[in-house]
């Protein structure tokens, strides 16, 4: 579903991504590791073109999306971005957060959009937050949020950029909830986290990206039981 | 005592006076609103142009929209640049003697010139709102497949106007008070009005002081709509 060539960013002098090529299925879910600044982030923004790629190709079904007459907006439309700060609309409540793009992309009627935001707020159990405002909700609410307003796209590919590490301890179970039951629905995801034991257990793959490439690529048993590059062993070592 | 009654009753009563003074006002307000809205207009527009420039220079844009921006961008900066490094009483009389000769109204006259130049100075309190928004709310706009302008529109404009809010007001209060320089164009309104009433009566002291209160109320009484506006507004700051 997702094909990424040779995908280099470099910010000025600085190359953060050195060459990654990686093919992504329709329904798997990869979990991406790695030490901090080693340029995950970078990687997931690349896909959904956050970032423009220094030289490389990325691929969505078929179309190389790096292109550059490539329509930037549809592709976005067709996947969903979580961000580690959340980023709620501020000025919106929470039901409008929700509806917002599907009803100015004019992808459903405002209506339908208000329908589909209150079974994705019962999904999540927050159907009484529809008319409060994000500055209301805790940390872990507001990401429930965020995933319910991308889920509102329909897209067909979700990226999650650690998700849990702006949480409180305490809420981290919560988020890592509703993802889980989105992986176990079908839905392919990317995500980068530094929660190993749920890479572990809902991941397909799991891809250590270190000095900008992919050092290792394995299936959770085997990454997390053998792994075989030195410094993905220190990595291991130091969070597990 | 007696002669400050007599004063009062000269400078404002007799001959109806205070006609100057109130007629005055009407020309100040009107001036001061519709500048207001020229200024805001222009403003906007020109903080976004400037923002636009800055935030997309190198990223998605190419070509032909890449160059209009940098000719826009180029633009306003040498509009904010003359604007703000001139006097607007300089402003005013160029407009007055040299742009705008054959022009009928002093009131449009003054209405343009205030307009163009508050919106060098709303301008840059726009631009500075829409920084002091969190990149992050862009970027989730954009993450969904909304477009530039439509997350500016939809998200950023609205987060960036509350938080102008207070630097507007302020910019209103000094154009309200800057349209007193009007009078070098032999446009009546308010500080000229007192000032005609000092040449008529020879007292200076109350009608110049009359015009003092008058702008010291309205400006007392602009800040308190405003403070009810930004309370209204920190509605959805609750925590
Ligand atoms: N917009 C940017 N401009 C310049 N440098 C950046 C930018 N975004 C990220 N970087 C740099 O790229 C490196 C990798 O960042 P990132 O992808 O966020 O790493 P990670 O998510 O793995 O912690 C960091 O050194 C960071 O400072
Ligand atoms: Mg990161």
């Amino acid at each position: 579903m997702i094909g990424i060539r040779d995908l280099k960013k470099n910010f000025g002098d600085n190359e953060i991504l050195r060459g990654i090529s990686y093919d992504i299925e329709k329904g798997e879910k990869i979990a991406v590791i790695g030490p901090s600044g080693s340029g995950k982030s970078t990687f997931l923004r690349c896909i959904n073109l956050l970032e423009t790629p220094t030289s490389g190709q990325i691929f969505f079904k078929g179309e190389e999306i790096t292109s550059p007459d490539v329509d930037v907006n549809r592709i976005r439309s067709h996947m969903g971005m979580v961000f580690q700060h959340f980023n709620l609309f501020n000025n919106l409540t929470i039901m409008d957060n929700i509806t917002l793009a599907p009803v100015t992309l004019k992808l459903q009627t405002a209506e339908e959009a208000k329908e589909n935001a209150l079974s994705l707020l019962e999904r999540v159990n927050l159907t009484d937050k529809a008319d409060a405002y994000p500055s209301q909700l805790s940390g872990g609410q507001k990401q429930r949020i965020a995933i319910v307003r991308s889920l509102a796209m329909n897209p067909e590919v979700m990226l999650f950029d650690e998700p849990t590490s702006a949480l409180d301890p305490e809420m981290v179970g919560e988020v890592l909830e509703v993802i889980r039951e989105l992986a176990e629905s079908g839905m392919t995801l990317v995500i980068v986290t530094h929660e190993m034991g749920f890479a572990r257990e809902v991941a397909n793959k799991v891809l250590f990206v270190d000095e900008g490439i992919i050092k290792e690529e394995n299936d959770p048993l085997s990454f997390f039981n053998d792994p075989k590059d030195d410094r993905l062993k220190e990595f291991l070592s130091k969070v597990l | 005592m007696s002669s400050f009654t007599e004063k009062f009753y000269q400078d404002f009563i007799e001959d109806d006076r205070w006609k100057f003074i109130l007629n005055g006002l009407k020309i100040t307000l009107i001036v001061t609103a519709f500048a207001l809205i020229i200024g805001v207009a222009i403003g906007v527009v020109v903080g976004i142009i400037r923002c636009a420039h800055d935030q997309q220079s190198g990223k998605e844009l190419t070509g032909i929209k890449k160059t209009a921006l940098n000719i826009l961008n180029a633009l306003c900066h040498i509009y904010l640049t003359v604007i703000r490094g001139t006097p607007a009483l300089v402003q005013l009389l160029i407009m007055y003697f040299v742009i705008l000769v054959s022009a009928k109204s002093k009131v449009m006259v003054a209405v343009l010139t205030f307009g163009i130049n508050s919106g060098a100075y709303v301008a840059e309190i726009i631009r500075g709102g829409i920084m002091s928004i969190d990149r992050g709310q862009m970027e989730a706009g954009r993450s969904l497949g909304l477009s530039y302008v439509q997350t500016m529109t939809k998200i950023i404009l609205p987060q960036a106007f509350k938080a102008s809010l207070p630097a507007l007001v302020n910019e209103l209060i000094t154009l309200l008070k800057e349209t007193s320089i009007c009078g070098y164009i032999g446009l009546n309104e308010l500080t000229r009005g007192g000032d005609i009433i000092r040449g008529t009566t020879f007292d200076a002291l109350l009608p110049l002081l009359g015009v003092a209160v008058v702008y010291l109320a309205i400006v007392h009484l602009i800040s308190y709509m405003f403070s009810f506006v930004e309370r209204r507004l920190r509605k959805s700051d609750r925590h």
